[in-house]
């Protein structure tokens, strides 16, 4: 073999070697990648798909990598955008009205619904059903519900949210903060119904 | 509270969010605790929002199906 061929066939083997790798540490995010993707659609199915393309692309797009930077915040910015080339469709902005509501006022509001009958204020948290939980994240606008879920759910910082949504981070802490009240506003108001 | 009078509360309530995500200054974390070793009204708070994000997490959990796991795997390159 001659120099060059040898020469090529070793960066064959390299390239190989880091695809296998590249691929099998983004295997390893799939679960946090579909946790994720469950909650930005409405139905399993769709998640299932929206993870499948993920995949498929990042796979096709390994070389666009770098590697040593944030895999995991590369492939959610994957995700997001998907989601939002799906056609999602495109919502009024909600309306900006001040919400009063303060920080602490779905303990306020849970201790207050609670304080006739039942004397156990030990755990609070318990007066919420999952069910709610789910319904009031799905029912968040989506540019809230996007910041929501990478923060909360994926424990990504406000600047991996920022740059994976191509966002100022003065605008991931915006939504964040208006997207965990309108959560909380939502709860309140379930937890109230079914009291 | 009335007036434009200075109260801890709020200000302790206003830090809630920004000290759970850690990203307050090292110098607002201790205004934060000093209030709050102190405070048995903004503890239950903090303690309630601290037991309310680990509920949504958990209530919005869906696992993976296994079926789409492999899924996955088979998009890999061929070796």
């Amino acid at each position: 073999m001659s120099d060059a061929s040898e020469s090529s066939a070793r960066q064959l083997a390299t390239d190989a070697r880091d695809r296998v790798r590249f691929e099998e540490e983004a295997l390893d995010l799939s679960d946090q990648v579909y946790g994720v993707a469950r909650r930005l659609v409405p139905s399993r199915e769709e998640a299932e798909d929206l993870v499948q393309e993920t995949y498929a692309r990042a796979f096709r797009s390994w070389r666009s990598f770098q590697p040593g930077t944030n895999l995991r915040a590369w492939l959610f910015r994957i995700l997001t955008n998907l989601n939002i080339d799906r056609g999602r469709k495109v919502q009024r902005t909600p309306d900006l009205q001040p919400l009063e509501e303060s920080d602490y006022f779905l303990y306020n509001k849970l201790e207050e619904s609670g304080a006739d009958g039942t004397p156990d204020q030990r755990r609070v948290v318990e007066r919420l059903s999952q069910n709610d939980a789910v319904t009031a994240l799905a029912d968040l606008p989506h540019d809230f519900r996007d910041v929501v879920l990478l923060v909360d759910l994926a424990d990504f910082t406000y600047s991996d949210a920022a740059q994976i949504l191509d966002i100022p981070i003065g605008t991931v802490m915006s939504r964040l903060h208006r997207g965990r009240r309108m959560l909380k506003g939502a709860l309140a108001t379930s937890a109230a119904d079914e009291s | 509270m009335s007036g434009f009078a200075f109260d801890p509360c709020d200000k302790c309530e206003q830090m809630m969010q920004p000290y759970l995500d850690r990203v307050l200054t090292d110098a607002e974390v201790r205004e934060a605790e000093v209030h709050l070793d102190g405070c048995e009204y903004c503890r239950k708070r903090y303690r309630f929002e601290v037991e309310f994000r680990t509920f949504v997490r958990q209530a919005v959990a869906e696992p993976m199906p296994p079926e789409l796991k492999e899924k996955l795997r088979s998009l890999r390159t061929p070796l």
